[in-house]
């Protein structure tokens, strides 16, 4: 015994070290593998400024440069989780008005000398990227959004935006007047400055409020109502709609022009966007500035501060304007002659409002782009709109609780630890504790390497993610506003913000929502499931094994495949969805209106519920012919000869027969699909409005998308798990108390 | 109660032709046998009754009504499987009254036949427990009475005692037939134990390959057996089977076969049927022998003994049942205690009553009465 005891610590401690060893070569390897690691620089651009860019990078002489092209939201969201592990670029390039959010997370540090100087650039894109002393970004290309004028549809440009929507009736069927991205906040805006508004106020409080931003979308949801403007399209929809010549008008920036240089035979122009008759001043929109930026590792590195300042360099700018025909922000670069779409972004520019680079700003996006949403949609009038969005950014944007005091909870911890240790010694001077001990000894070696594991992986993020529930505030980066706040998340969820408990995004909303989704779900699941899995057990059913395996394919799939899958087919405009329905009305000759299925909660629901029922019935429908195997021929026989129907054989001796078997396969069903964050999020992403949002995708929402508020997401995640446990435990309460139940009732007949 | 008259039952599964024109009658209240080797076809017939299966041609009638085709909750059956098939998710009480449940019999009635049921039994004890707290007697008890709550016309069973022990199966075996003369019902029982089928029937089938060999009163059917088969199947231990030559010594007939086995018989039962110089199987049942003596009472004249040599002698006791070779084949004698035969004697036996049988075909010789 001791021997083998012996080998077997031996073994451990060699995987320990081994695991260890891996761990930290892994970790270092990127630094001592290679002499110079390439700078990674990473970037969203597509089509003629990617080729720019890469033009650029064919001039460096300062390195092996490993570059990464991203979407855009990707690239955001990449950042943010890849920086916090060390993972991030050295160098990329976004655009200026990130520069507040990123600073909070600690992502971006200022960069140095890479800033060649202020009289290089033109003032505004120095503005808005200059804070106090440093600068934060290098200035590469202003952007702003133009008018596109089509010009085999339209000779002459009315002279303001309701001219163009009077257009509506002389142009050819199916051609729009205008398009532009109605829904979202950064095409709004330019529609919202001519009304002299700006989106953040001053001491960064919401702007979209007040006569102009109620006046802006009155005039908005006119163009729609009246046909002239399509309520929901996004850039793709944009760039098709012009491409086919189905737009008169579309406002976008040079990033449609780029993406445009292979319509060969598209005849259009570019102009400064027009009047608003109703405020009687010029459309203003936003000017974002494209930034290179660099993250605390790349600038500590001399060759990223270098590869920056050469992107932002004079030989590059003219590269770029010559390529990519962008904007330069350069203030010694002229516009190339003749080029008229330059001229007149250089011209929009100069009345285009700087977007606000606050960190405040971040949570202006969410709810403005569902007040806008709401209004377009005419599901509510502007001012109730307004107000509602203004009262999400104030929630989101309130100030953090006060520290509190970590004194009671260190004392709870420290008695609950004493008393833990007592137990322990009380059980070790148990006689036989020592003898017990050696005994195991095997035992331990052998489970330990496996709590190792099971300890990092699951239950030291555990730890650590319920640690996070109390604190609040910036928990990364230089404005670490972390601070401990002890019980305060969870009082802020569970009270609801002091605001009703049932107003929309507060926690009881989104636990019914998520209680009816997991509740409809698994009704679906299960019925239809065993309903399968009756089918299937029938001998006669032929090709089986076919069906068989074609069941299982849904569950297959990874999700998130199938959650894109299904919410491309619930895409009003181009989804597989509206084509049947199409295709329905013009078999039987029926009218029916194709859907917009996020536009609703009930509809948005009905798609997330579509989506994962398709992807969780065959859980159920294996688990429940595993268990149909296990029911007796012969009593179903007994049953048959005591008179039953198939239906009362399936219902009085089948179902119940099952039902052990099933009830732990509902349990876990149940647990994942109140969990369920892929279907959710890819599919209805919350909208509208964040109704269809359930407990795990508001969690995420709050750490990720809502000012980085990981305490208060932590405390959500904690309700959820404390909830599933409960639920748990309660289920094997009740299990414990039947069993317990049906002993008293055999002894009392063994006595009697 | 109803009588039961099976006509030329046809069963196939797949290739396999089960039942090949059976045709059973079972008059009412009596208790009919169905027995047989295994693949016999027996249990398929129980299950063509029952309804479980669907025949593939003939008919079957239960009181002059034709249910061939009827579904087996039409045709007012109880079955006692041979695995209980009790319903494990409720109680005994539940169990018994499911298909009373089922038929919407009112709750007063229901209450009253599982009382009745349960008192016959010996269940009262157990009636909130569930089956998988019983002990195998016990799940017997409550599928016979599941069966009985339901006042059928027609009870069947279907080797309900073959997974009991032993000295249980002895017990239930008398109970079942209690129970069934305290019913008045009628009931169809099958079983592979030919014991079973002696004690508690009033009317034995023996069936064999898909075919019922012999039908009749089991004392009937042991005495006159109509085939080698049947001969062989009931009784224990089994017919010895001899194979002999006819010769006739003038009026009288000489059995001859190896090792100087040279028997005569009396021909008269086999009047008309026999040949001289015919080829037969001789059966004699262990206990028709006897040991050769002056003193015999079965001698005729001229009867000369068998000889038989002893091999191995199992002492039981009250006999003993001696093995060994006559005429050539294995042989098992049932002697009294007191003969003393030890391995390697040779014993003179007389036949009390022998068979004959066509070597060829295993029919009887024996003439029809």
């Amino acid at each position: 015994m001791r021997r083998a005891a012996w080998v077997g610590l031996v073994g451990l401690a060699a995987f320990v070290v081994a695991f260890v060893f891996l761990l930290a070569f892994s970790l270092a390897l990127p630094q001592i593998a290679f002499a110079a690691p390439p700078i990674r620089l990473w970037h969203a651009y597509r089509g003629d400024e990617e080729k720019a860019l890469l033009e650029i990078l064919k001039g460096w002489q300062g390195g092996a440069v490993e570059v990464l092209a991203l979407p855009s939201d990707a690239l955001d969201s990449k950042l943010a989780s890849a920086s916090l592990v060390g993972e991030g670029p050295d160098v990329f390039i976004a655009e200026h008005h990130h520069v507040g959010e990123y600073r909070a997370r600690g992502i971006v540090v200022p960069v140095g000398d890479a800033f060649e100087g202020d009289a290089a650039f033109i003032e505004p894109a120095v503005r808005a990227l200059r804070d106090g002393a440093d600068m934060w970004g290098v200035p590469l290309s202003p952007k702003c959004t133009a008018l596109f004028v089509n010009d085999a549809l339209v000779t002459k440009t009315p002279e303001d935006i309701e001219g163009i929507a009077e257009l509506a009736g002389t142009l050819p069927p199916g051609v729009f007047p205008l398009v532009y991205e109605a829904r979202n906040t950064y095409a709004h805006a330019a529609l919202f400055g001519a009304f002299g508004g700006e989106l953040l106020g001053k001491d960064d409080q919401f702007g979209l409020t007040g006569m102009g931003a109620e006046a802006s979308l009155a005039l908005a949801r006119g163009f729609i109502v009246k046909g002239a403007v399509p309520d929901d399209a996004n850039y793709n929809i944009l760039k098709e709609l012009f491409k086919a010549g189905k737009a008169a008008f579309v406002i976008s920036g040079p990033w449609l022009a780029a993406d445009l240089g292979d319509a060969r035979d598209l005849k259009y122009h570019i102009e400064v966007l027009p009047k608003v008759r109703a405020a009687g001043q010029p459309m203003r929109p936003l000017l974002t500035v494209e930034s290179a930026m660099l993250t605390k590792p790349g600038a500590q590195k001399p060759a990223a501060r270098a590869l920056a300042k050469l992107l932002a360099s004079r030989e590059s700018a003219e590269l770029r304007a010559r390529v990519a025909r962008s904007l330069t922000a350069r203030a010694d670069v002229p516009i190339p002659e003749g080029d008229a779409m330059l001229r007149a972004f250089a011209e929009q520019a100069k009345v285009a409002v700087p977007m606000p680079s606050s960190q405040a700003m971040q949570a202006v996006w969410e709810p403005a782009n569902r007040a806008i949403s709401k209004v377009l949609r005419g599901d509510a009038p502007p001012d109730v709109a307004l107000t509602e969005a203004k009262r999400r950014f104030d929630t989101v944007r309130r100030p953090l609780p006060p520290p509190a005091s970590p004194a009671p909870f260190l004392i709870v911890f420290g008695v609950g630890l004493l008393l833990l240790v007592l137990t322990w010694v009380r059980g070790a001077r148990r006689g036989d504790f020592t003898a017990e001990l050696k005994r195991s000894k095997p035992a331990y070696a052998y489970v330990a390497h496996s709590v190792l594991a099971v300890g990092a992986l699951v239950v030291a993020p555990l730890a650590v993610g319920a640690a996070t529930s109390f604190f609040a505030g910036n928990l990364f980066g230089e404005t670490a506003s972390r601070r401990f706040v002890g019980l305060a998340n969870f009082i802020d969820i569970l009270t609801a913000q002091g605001g009703s408990l049932l107003a929309t995004g507060s926690f009881y909303v989104v636990l019914l929502v998520t209680l009816l989704w997991t509740f409809v779900n698994l009704f679906f699941h299960v019925t239809i499931g065993v309903a399968l899995a009756l089918l299937l057990s029938k001998p006669m059913l032929r090709m089986k094994a076919m069906y068989r395996v074609l069941l299982i394919v849904p569950w297959a799939v990874p999700s998130y495949i199938t959650a894109l899958v299904w919410k491309g087919m619930f895409d009003r405009q181009f989804g597989a969805v509206t084509g049947l329905i199409l295709g329905l009305n013009e078999l039987f000759g029926f009218h029916m209106e194709p859907i917009s299925w996020f536009a609703k909660f009930s509809t948005a629901f009905t798609a997330n519920v579509t989506t994962n029922v398709w992807l969780g019935f065959p859980f159920m429908m294996v688990v429940t012919l595993g268990a149909l195997t296990a029911v007796p021929q012969d009593v179903l026989e007994a049953a048959e000869v005591d008179g039953a129907t198939r239906w009362q054989r399936l219902w009085r001796v089948t179902l119940p027969m099952i039902r052990p078997t099933l009830a732990p396969s509902i349990t876990l069903g149940a647990i994942w699909t109140f969990n369920m964050f892929n279907v959710v999020n890819l599919v209805s992403g919350g909208d509208p409005d964040g109704t269809t949002n359930i407990l795990v995708t508001e969690a995420y929402a709050w750490a990720f998308t809502r000012e980085a508020k990981y305490g208060y997401a932590a405390a959500y995640s904690v309700l959820i798990f404390l909830m599933l446990l409960g639920f748990t435990r309660w289920g094997e309460w009740q299990k414990r108390r039947s069993e317990q139940r049906e002993r008293e009732l055999r002894a009392k007949e063994v006595t009697a | 109660m109803a009588s039961v008259v099976v006509r030329d039952l046809h069963k196939k599964f797949g290739e396999t032709h089960i039942l090949k024109g059976v045709s059973v009658e079972v008059p009412k209240g009596s208790f009919a046998v169905l027995v047989g080797p295994s693949g016999c076809g027996k249990s398929t017939l129980l299950r063509l009754l029952a309804g479980l299966e669907v025949a593939d041609g003939g008919a079957i009638l239960f009181d002059d009504r034709d249910v061939t085709r009827l579904e087996p909750r039409d045709r007012d059956i109880a079955m006692v499987f041979q695995s209980y098939a009790l319903y494990p998710h409720l109680s005994v009480r539940e169990n018994l009254a499911f298909g009373l449940k089922l038929r919407k019999t009112p709750a007063a009635e229901i209450e009253k036949r599982v009382k009745h049921a349960s008192a016959m039994l010996g269940l009262d004890t157990l009636l909130d427990r569930l089956p998988k707290a019983l002990s195998g007697g016990q799940r017997q008890r409550v599928a016979m009475g599941r069966a009985i709550v339901r006042r059928p016309s027609l009870f069947l069973f279907d080797e309900p005692l073959s997974n009991l022990d032993a000295a249980l199966r002895a017990q239930v075996r008398v109970d079942i037939r209690k129970l069934h003369d305290e019913l008045g019902a009628t009931s169809v029982y099958v079983t592979h134990d030919q014991v079973e089928a002696m004690t508690l029937a009033d009317v034995i089938f023996v069936l064999n390959k898909g075919v019922v060999e012999q039908a009749g009163h089991p004392l009937e059917v042991y005495a006159r057996p109509k085939t080698r088969f049947v001969a062989s199947f009931l009784g224990s231990p089994a017919m010895n089977f001899v194979e002999v030559e006819l010769a006739r010594d003038g009026t009288a007939w000489v059995a001859v076969g190896k090792n100087g086995l040279r028997f005569p018989f009396d021909g008269k039962p086999f009047e008309g049927r026999l040949e001289d110089g015919m080829k037969t199987t001789l059966g004699v049942r262990a206990h028709d022998v006897e040991i050769a003596s002056s003193s015999s009472t079965y001698r005729t004249t001229d009867s000369q003994s068998v000889p038989l040599g002893v091999t191995l002698v199992e002492a039981l006791g009250t006999e003993s049942f001696v093995h060994g070779t006559l005429g050539g084949s294995s042989f098992v004698a049932r002697l009294d205690a007191q003969t003393g035969a030890k391995k390697g004697d040779t014993l003179d036996l007389w036949f009390k009553s022998l068979h004959l049988f066509d070597a060829e075909t295993g029919v009887s010789l024996r003439k029809e009465p």
